[in-house]
């Protein structure tokens, strides 16, 4: 917390402070128990978003067929089980809405920021632990909010969740309006939560970095949480200003986004993609960054161009701010200005493309150790190359006017979002659950669950690139009702079947995660023969994490290193000598 | 503690920002409120750019004399918290209670002044939605005495929306830091804040400032163009 | 027990205040000139960012402060620019 603190001694603090359960674990200031919470909300939001997939790809399979088990549904609903239009459209706005707001985003930055960043730099906790707390509690009411929607008359909103101005700012074109009001809210509510949190990460990992832990010594987990922090503080207020005036315009009459009353409707677009595209490098930044750690924990080689990785992430950081047009080249606006971002867009793919080579060059004669985390890790790099290889048909803008809104962009979003980040936050919730839980989860299982996953998320995500070429609009409630769709239906089945495989499977994971916490085998402090300093200290770390300051001595992927006898060299281990006197990195 | 130990930068920490991890934590927020009111402010500026003719002439609709001596309240305000936190650093405390008060009462005043001038504005007739029919306002528009592009008082629509939303907002911000700043004084009169430790003031001066700075921008694009 | 960070100089703050009232009336002035719209305009905004930027370098202290600070002040700053100059330009040609 403050410098006074960290002076008088961290043994202090490392010792069990005499704290009530609720302090402990609920209204905790540690950022180990914060990070966990976030883990176990993101996990629910994650599941919940997972149902309304399978809702929505039951309904494009085997359209106005009744739903199994859908008898649940309210008439409002899904009279007889059969998805009525207004909640389809609220179906795939808060699939979209609960997977990108309240699972992939805290997975990646509420879970792993929290978790990793102090005990990765050497730090006790963050820079401000009761801010902290404050963020996990604003994000739940957010959360529970969103969920609350789908009871309110009218219905969920249900404008996508890009939430376009003037179907979402009018009631009267969609139906839906207290449904609508509460997204916004709960967007809101949840934005204030993020931009706190990325207050702390930046403060902790610019003041509070261990002695030795240089800029270029921090692992690449870190720099991408650290870069992705920055975007959530500068992307998310956007999003929150176009909100509230969205807001206002359905509540007190005003007209920002209301072409009759003098406002701009493309307005909205291009607020909520000027947040929007930050946005999606929030979303794949730090998966970046952990499958780096992996990559080289799996190859038992040093990260292949550690520097240009770094630059990388900086570049995708900064050119990700001038590109947000590419999501409006068929909106109707300037098309020089979209001249531009087409540009801007095609270039971004440069620094993407020199990572994805970095990993491979990480593994090219490495020491491969194919365990669990390494898996996903394989699999975020290829499946990342195809989502973004589809992307550079999307980049160029007379391409993307025939494949804008269809289903090659739905294949292009699963696959850098589900085959990208989800792949890595498998990986690295394996790879880090020994630290938060001191027992590993069940590797066979693991390695079973990955497999099922992989091929049916393939079978689900693949054929969507044909269908979108083939013509199929997304977002449509019924696909037969355009008879040029029909000769599709065959392959929307199999998508839809292999969907529900692709759920299925995700019980491996779950029950591997419960039954890990009670019965896994113990971990050590270090069972994956990593060099972070998150692995000095015992499975999981006491409060405070470290009992006395430690002192970096270098960098983060010293496998293999000449001179050591051990294929792997932690941080904080003294500088080793070698032969002719000289030092060690 | 150290003068130095505590309003320096993290003694044990590898070099960062050079400053103390509140102070850090404080400008890295403000980066995100100066894309909050960008949001905001820059939807405004695009507005009346597209549709120049929905906005009134300086002076029409909104009370710029008053507003005027408002702008100066809260400049003044950000002198005595400036002078208070500068009292503090040189070891006034006693000075440093006094401009604390001062910022706080004179905060509250602009608060206040707003809140009559909104009340006001709704009285003429200006909503966030535009200018209400049949009021006093929409008859000087149907006149032609407000400069609007149109007759139509309806034009203004998007003139009350960004008027409103934007200094609203700020009022919110100010609002805020006036709560704060009310925290910190009685902190201060409780003797909480010495020579060695004064980040609090610190702190809350610079939130302070901003929303001072913000002022100035919306008092010039808003009134005054 | 008088030790001072070398970087905390204090201006003289009444003198800034002072600026700051004086540029306040010069506006009021400008703003009722028979110039055209354009030159108004300019000359307000541009001693808006005046004031402001005395605001910032001395009561925020930014004039002092070092560089690796300075930055994250500076950093919002072209991404405000960025979003209205080219939304503006949707309304241009």
């Amino acid at each position: 917390m403050t410098s006074i603190a960290a002076a008088s001694g961290h043994a202090h603090h490392a010792e069990a402070h005499e704290r009530s359960f609720v302090r402990k674990y609920i209204f905790s200031t540690d950022h180990k128990i914060i990070g966990i919470q976030f883990l176990l909300m993101s996990l629910l939001f994650l599941f919940v978003g997972g149902l309304l997939a399978m809702l929505i790809r039951w309904q494009q399979g085997f359209p106005n067929e009744p739903v199994p088990g859908g008898g649940v549904l309210p008439e409002t609903m899904a009279p007889g089980g059969i998805l009525l239009p207004e909640f389809y459209n609220s179906l795939v706005t808060m699939h979209g809405t609960f997977m990108v707001f309240f699972a992939i985003m805290p997975l990646l930055v509420g879970v792993f920021g929290n978790y990793l960043i102090p005990l990765k730099i050497g730090a006790p906790d963050m820079a401000f632990p009761r801010l902290n707390m404050w963020s996990f509690w604003i994000a739940v009411p957010a959360g529970l909010l969103m969920l609350a929607g789908f009871f309110v008359e009218g219905g969920h909103a249900g404008a996508g969740w890009t939430s376009y101005a003037p179907l979402s700012a009018v009631a009267e074109y969609s139906g839906v309006s207290a449904g609508q009001k509460i997204w916004l809210l709960s967007i809101a509510i949840l934005g204030l939560a993020s931009i706190l949190g990325a207050t702390n990460y930046i403060t902790t990992v610019v003041n509070l970095r261990a002695p030795g832990m240089t800029w270029f010594r921090l692992p690449l987990s870190i720099w991408a949480l650290f870069i992705t922090a920055i975007l959530v503080l500068l992307a998310i207020p956007i999003l929150s200003g176009a909100a509230i005036m969205l807001f206002f315009d359905q509540t007190i009459g005003t007209h920002f986004f209301d072409a009759t009353g003098g406002g701009q409707p493309l307005l909205w677009q291009h607020l909520f993609w000027y947040f929007g595209h930050p946005e999606v490098y929030i979303l794949i930044l730090p998966a970046m960054g952990m499958v780096s750690d992996i990559v080289a924990n799996g190859s038992r080689k040093p990260v292949f161009g550690y520097h240009s990785m770094v630059y990388a992430i900086i570049a995708i950081a900064f050119l990700g701010w001038i590109v947000w047009g590419h999501h409006m080249f068929q909106s109707g606006m300037n098309p020089t200005l979209g001249t531009g971002f087409m540009i801007s867009t095609l270039l971004i793919a440069v620094p993407s493309a020199i990572k994805v080579f970095n990993w491979m060059g990480t593994m090219w004669e490495g020491n491969l150790r194919f365990h669990v985390p390494m898996l996903h890790a394989i699999a975020f790099v290829t499946m990342f190359v195809i989502g973004g290889l589809s992307g550079i048909f999307m980049a160029s803008t007379p391409v993307d006017i025939y494949i804008h809104d269809t289903y090659f962009i739905v294949a292009h979003i699963h696959y850098v979002l589900f085959g990208g980040s989800l792949f890595a936050i498998f990986g690295a919730v394996t790879f880090w659950y020994p630290k938060m839980f001191g027992r590993l989860m069940n590797p066979f299982w693991g390695k079973v669950h990955w497999l099922l996953t992989f091929v049916f998320f393939n079978l689900t995500f693949f054929p969507m690139h044909s269908l979108g070429v083939y013509g199929h609009m997304r977002r449509i409630y019924d696909p037969t009702q355009y008879e040029f769709l029909r000769p599709l239906m065959g392959l929307n089945r199999f998508i839809t079947v292999s969907a529900l495989l692709l759920f299925a499977a995700q019980i491996i994971f779950v029950v591997n995660f419960i039954w890990g916490w009670f019965r896994g085998r113990k971990a050590g402090d270090n069972p994956w023969e990593d060099n972070g300093l998150e692995w000095t200290v015992p499975s999981p770390p006491a409060h405070g994490n470290f009992a006395t300051v430690p002192t970096v001595h270098h960098g983060p992927y010293e496998f293999s290193a000449p001179g050591v006898s051990e294929d792997y060299l932690p941080q904080n281990h003294p500088p080793v000598r070698l032969g002719a006197g000289k030092e060690e990195r | 503690m150290t003068h130095a130990a505590v309003m320096g930068a993290p003694a044990d920490r590898e070099l960062g920002a050079g400053v103390y991890n509140e102070k850090l934590g404080i400008w890295v927020f403000l980066g995100s409120e100066v894309m909050f009111f960008t949001a905001l402010i820059g939807s405004y500026i695009i507005l009346r750019f597209a549709n120049p003719g929905a906005f009134a002439l300086p002076g029409t609709v909104l009370n710029i004399p008053v507003t005027a001596i408002n702008t100066f309240l809260l400049i003044c305000s950000s002198v005595t918290m400036v002078k208070a936190f500068a009292a503090a650093n040189m070891g006034d405390m006693a000075k440093m209670k006094r401009y604390l008060v001062a910022t706080t009462l004179i905060g509250a005043a602009f608060v206040g002044v707003q809140a009559y001038e909104y009340t006001h504005l709704i009285h003429l007739g200006f909503l966030p939605s535009g200018i209400r029919e049949g009021s006093e306002l929409a008859e000087l528009a149907l006149a032609g005495e407000l400069g609007l592009g149109s007759a139509d008082p309806a034009v203004a629509g998007i003139y009350g929306s960004s008027f409103y939303t934007m200094t609203g907002f700020h009022g919110f911000h100010v609002t805020c830091g006036v709560v704060c700043m009310a925290y910190v004084t009685i902190k201060a009169y409780r003797g909480k804040y010495t020579q060695a430790d004064h980040r609090g003031i610190e702190v809350v001066g610079l939130y302070w400032h901003f929303v001072d700075l913000v002022w100035i921008i919306l008092f010039t694009i808003v009134y005054l163009v | 027990m008088t030790e001072h960070e070398e970087h905390f100089a204090h201006p003289n703050y009444w003198l800034v205040w002072a600026g700051l009232a004086v540029l306040t009336l010069v506006e009021l002035g400008v703003a009722f000139l028979p110039w055209s719209r354009a030159l108004v305009v300019f000359t307000l905004v541009v001693l808006a960012v005046w004031k402001a930027l005395m605001v910032a370098l001395y009561f925020m202290h930014l004039r002092f402060e070092k560089n690796r600070m300075r930055i994250f002040a500076i950093a919002p700053l072209p991404l405000a620019v960025i979003i209205v100059i080219a939304v503006m330009t949707e309304f241009v040609w």
